[in-house]
């Protein structure tokens, strides 16, 4: 099989439902110490994932996604993209950015677990932000 | 006279009962639509992730410690959330719901309420029984970043302490013909899948890569799992409420077509011996003269 023409299953799973489900020929997901790549045949694989950009590249076409945490699991030539929360690029409207800022904002810090909740808002915020600009 | 314009009237307003009930009827159909697709929808979120537990659960040694999974016998109280619809007209959705609320109550009294739904805060007034919260505000469709922040509350108060238990009662939903009242334990987790899949077969083949470790992954993944259990009562509890209601309705409206005939031939007979009366009264007078 020439490399590439060799693709894999990505689905990438919200609670509410299945945002993206196709072949891909690479994948780029943020896990949670830095990105991770991803290509047909990978070793079996579970990872946490961060906050950041899930690159999806299909049929020489290239999908952006913002994703908040969740996990990925790699098996038999299928990744599973679970999130609690995903959003493909195109979908962003101009004003999500600010809005997901302003609840950043929101958050007191009143112990560990709230200041990492409001790192994690302005990060979602500021990546929504470079998504819909290069949109 | 005065009796067939009475029952003429009465049939005009079952009529009247029945094109609302049909309507209603459609409408819940519509929603039931809904909320059935968003059920599907949620499902590979639930079976991929209960997978995944039961693959990880497998990769780590020894005894599983966390403190979601931990009983906790010390904290006297425990929690109860309620699911109830906030409008009425759906047949016996509530009232089930409600009677199990009550019965898992009467075993064990020490215990915070969570109310959602008008209709079963309304119940709880009633019988003059604390809550310690009511939630009224959650649409026909709850999503999940609204029910994820009641999840993390019971998950902060359960590993403080507060709780010894919390357990979530709400209508199942197995099929359109099938839903049945349950009180489902939320916390302490138990291994069991919340949802019907087929039993898990652990895959011991499987050689992971892991990143961070199995255990710290875990400690990830119970949490989440949590959320998505309550997530999923609320969405069997919507999909429940439009089925009840779309039955509870079609049996209004065909109790309506029921009555409107009957009513109908009681008219006619009404009429028709009004008729014989007239008749009979102008023969006997014409008699009478002649």
């Amino acid at each position: 099989m020439a490399a590439t023409t060799s693709t894999f299953h990505c689905a990438v799973i919200t609670p509410e439902r299945v945002i993206l489900d196709c072949e891909a020929q690479s994948v780029m997901f943020p896990a949670h110490d830095g990105e991770m790549g991803i290509l047909t045949h990978r070793a079996p694989l579970v990872c946490k994932l961060g906050v950041g950009t899930l690159r999806v590249e299909t049929g020489g076409q290239k999908q952006l996604f913002l994703i908040d945490g969740g996990f990925a699991q790699m098996l038999n030539n299928r990744l599973s993209i679970l999130t609690q929360f995903a959003q493909k690029s195109s979908e962003i409207q101009p004003g999500d950015a600010e809005k997901t800022l302003s609840k950043a904002r929101e958050i007191k810090i009143r112990d560990e677990a709230s200041l990492e909740a409001r790192t994690r808002a302005f990060r979602r915020a500021q990546i929504q932000l470079k998504l819909a600009r290069s949109a | 006279m005065a009796n067939a314009r009475v029952i003429i009237k009465r049939r005009k307003s079952v009529r009247n009962i029945r094109k609302i009930t049909r309507t209603m009827q459609l409408i819940a159909t519509a929603r039931f639509q809904a909320a059935f697709s968003r059920a599907v929808a949620a499902r590979p979120y639930v079976e991929r992730m209960t997978e995944l537990v039961a693959d990880i659960s497998n990769a780590v040694e020894g005894e599983i410690s966390h403190p979601l999974i931990k009983p906790r016998e010390n904290a006297k109280h425990s929690a109860l959330l309620v699911i109830t619809s906030n409008r009425g007209l759906c047949g016996g959705f509530n009232a089930n719901v409600l009677r199990k609320a009550t019965a898992h109550l009467a075993e064990s009294p020490d215990t915070d309420v969570f109310m959602v739904g008008k209709k079963g805060v309304n119940y709880f007034r009633f019988l003059k029984r604390d809550m310690a919260e009511r939630i009224t505000d959650l649409g026909d469709l709850p999503r999940f970043d609204q029910v994820e922040p009641y999840a993390n509350r019971f998950m902060e108060g359960f590993a403080k302490g507060q709780w010894a238990s919390v357990h979530v009662c709400y209508m199942r939903f197995h099929s359109v013909t099938r839903q049945t009242p349950e009180a489902l334990r939320l916390l302490p987790l138990s291994a069991a899948p919340a949802t019907d899949a087929k039993k898990l077969v652990p895959r011991k083949d499987v050689q992971y890569e892991y990143s961070p470790a199995p255990a710290e992954l875990l400690a990830e993944l119970l949490p989440a799992t949590a959320r998505i259990r309550l997530f999923q009562c609320f969405i069997d509890a919507a999909v429940g409420e439009q089925v009840a209601r779309m039955v509870a309705m079609k049996a209004a409206t065909d109790a309506a077509s029921d009555m409107i005939t009957s009513l109908t031939r009681r008219y006619n007979r009404a009429r028709q011996t009004q008729i014989t009366m007239e008749l009979l009264d102008i023969v006997s007078g014409a008699n009478a003269l002649a």
